[in-house]
């Protein structure tokens, strides 16, 4: 990790409050340059939180595709030397991912690309969205697979 | 891991060895390849996939455009993978259709060799 590049954690958030103790709602945030350079470090986070969650082998890799098509395609747009946001929202069986640039005309990704087919087709839900400071941000919401011994009670 | 890329010529079709992470930092550097091997006149070409650790759409599109150039001089481009999760992202966008995909460069080459 360089000077440039800033992460940090911030635990239980007042999301998960209303729920039971056991719940896990934390919130991972990382900050780095806009640079297709950083996208291997993102991949590796991405891979590190989701084990944590016990996400499969499968849905680990698929996260891990799905959050670099989502960064690749907003670094098109992000202005350079600024930076790539990335904000993993750990639930218990879940994880919400937000990724966002600046860019000096946003706009929304194309959803005819191979990139758009790969990152929906890998990552649960998928939406984009243009938000206030010209900032663009791809969200991605992907459910851990229940073991089936695990589901009833 | 970054990406490494070698090649070598067997009985006539051009091997290229791609090892490594190929996304959007590092596809250039395959672009570049496949373009420089074209522009040599290397029309037959067998991308060896069996050690890459990482694809993405961008690695697609490269692999893409090498096919349309080769295919420009009546040429092939076929690829070399046996990695589940990587085999994922070609049925994900329809692309097992339009690549030759083996398991082994012998097998590739065994392809081309009866197509002529």
């Amino acid at each position: 990790m360089t000077e440039d590049t800033a992460a940090a954690a911030v635990h239980g958030s007042a999301q998960g409050s209303a729920h039971t103790g056991r719940e896990m709602r934390d919130r991972v945030q990382v900050s780095m340059p806009a640079e297709s350079a950083y996208l291997s470090v993102l991949r590796t986070a991405t891979a590190g939180l989701a084990a944590r969650l016990d996400f499969t082998l499968d849905e680990i890799e698929d996260l891990r595709i799905a959050v670099d098509e989502a960064c690749a395609m907003l670094l098109a747009q992000a202005i350079p030397g600024t930076s790539l946001e990335c904000a993993f929202d750990l639930g218990t069986d879940e994880m919400t991912i937000t990724v966002s640039v600046v860019a000096a005309r946003p706009r929304l990704p194309a959803r005819d690309t191979f990139a758009w087919t790969v990152l929906s087709a890998l990552a649960g839900t998928v939406d984009s969205r243009v938000g206030p400071g010209d900032r663009v941000a791809i969200v991605l919401r992907k459910r851990r697979e229940i073991p089936e011994a695990t589901r009833s009670g | 891991m970054d990406l490494k890329l070698g090649h070598y010529n067997k009985d006539g079709i051009e091997v290229v060895d791609v090892e490594g992470e190929i996304d959007v930092y590092t596809a250039p550097r395959l672009r570049e390849l496949l373009i420089d091997l074209v522009n040599k006149n290397n029309y037959q070409l067998v991308v060896n996939m069996e050690k890459v650790e990482f694809l993405d759409s961008t690695g697609l599109g490269v692999l893409v455009g090498g096919l349309k150039r080769v295919r420009a001089h009546d040429g092939s481009l076929d690829l070399v993978c046996t990695q589940e999760r990587i085999l994922k992202i070609f049925r994900i966008t329809g692309l097992t259709k339009v690549f030759g995909i083996y398991a082994t460069v012998d097998e590739a080459i065994a392809a081309k060799r009866a197509e002529k």
